[in-house]
């Protein structure tokens, strides 16, 4: 009887070995759970307030975007306008540049145009390296 | 002394990997990653933002970096605080004082009209915040070129 006894005594400590496994799962669900924050983005410089450079137009690429997406490419005085899209700006500066080293590219948007077709050119003209690039407003 | 086994179970160590300091180095982890977390100090808005191919990580500190948000109807956002476009630059001019090598990445929405950008990149100019960031998501060539 009074091993019986002594049997149902309850346990005067709280259990532990459980308690790496209650840790762990907390571990994991915060890692699993937390959602980082990138900074990333197409970067510009853009330059000091009115600081007017004058620049040959032989060295211009004129780039205007069109509020329905359409862009207008001009090379410099010349009149000539190409209609193009956004997608095809990046060939064309590879081919303009490979003949004018000086060339600065003038992504001029349309005010009422969406944001994402100046980003879709910028990007184009960032993954064809081109690294003068002035952004402006397309005044009707 | 030649009971079950009694010479070969003399040796001493445990053949357990001992599990009472697990719950130690668990926790011990949990606040270490709990202390280390920086918690993002803005609200999310609903912005899309636009792909770029070109898309590229800045290795600026966070501290460094400075969110303006844009949504669709032109509503611009600065630490969480409504800013009317022409007063963008009064907002960002002391923190362009205060920050060396601010960067202010600007997360506008796609659709966003050109003029509203055009407008806050001349009151970044004139609060002398020249380095910028366009926020864009990474755009895979794969997906561009089945579009």
């Amino acid at each position: 009887m009074a091993l019986m006894k002594k049997k149902n005594r309850p346990s005067g400590e709280i259990p532990t070995s459980s308690m790496a496994d209650i840790a762990f799962l907390l571990l994991v669900f915060f890692l699993v759970t937390t959602v980082f924050d990138e900074q990333r983005g197409l970067r510009m410089v853009l330059p000091e307030a009115d600081s007017e450079v004058e620049v040959s137009q032989r060295n211009v690429l004129h780039i205007l975007i069109q509020p329905n997406g359409v862009v207008h490419v001009r090379r410099g005085e010349a009149p000539a306008v190409q209609q193009t899209t956004p997608a095809a700006i990046g060939d064309i500066w590879r081919q303009e540049f490979a003949n004018n080293e000086n060339l600065i590219a003038s992504v001029k948007t349309s005010p009422q145009a969406p944001y994402r077709y100046m980003v879709d050119v910028l990007d184009q003209l960032q993954a064809a390296r081109a690294e003068r690039i002035a952004l402006g407003i397309l005044e009707e | 002394m030649v009971g079950k086994g009694g010479l070969t179970r003399k040796s001493k160590a445990a053949s357990e990997i001992p599990s009472s300091s697990l719950a130690d180095m668990a926790f011990l982890l949990l606040i270490f990653f709990m202390v280390t977390t920086v918690f993002r100090q803005e609200a999310d808005r609903d912005v899309v933002f636009p792909d770029a191919e070109a898309t590229q990580r800045l290795e600026e500190p966070r501290k460094d970096i400075l969110n303006v948000y844009m949504e669709r109807d032109g509503g611009i956002f600065i630490n969480d605080r409504m800013t009317a476009p022409d007063q963008v630059s009064s907002v960002i001019g002391p923190i362009s004082a205060d920050v060396r090598g601010l960067v202010v990445m600007l997360r506008s929405d796609r659709d966003v009209p050109y003029y509203l950008v055009d407008q806050v990149l001349k009151e970044l100019q004139a609060a002398g915040a020249y380095r910028v960031a366009f926020y864009t998501n990474l755009e895979q060539r794969m997906l561009r070129e089945r579009r």
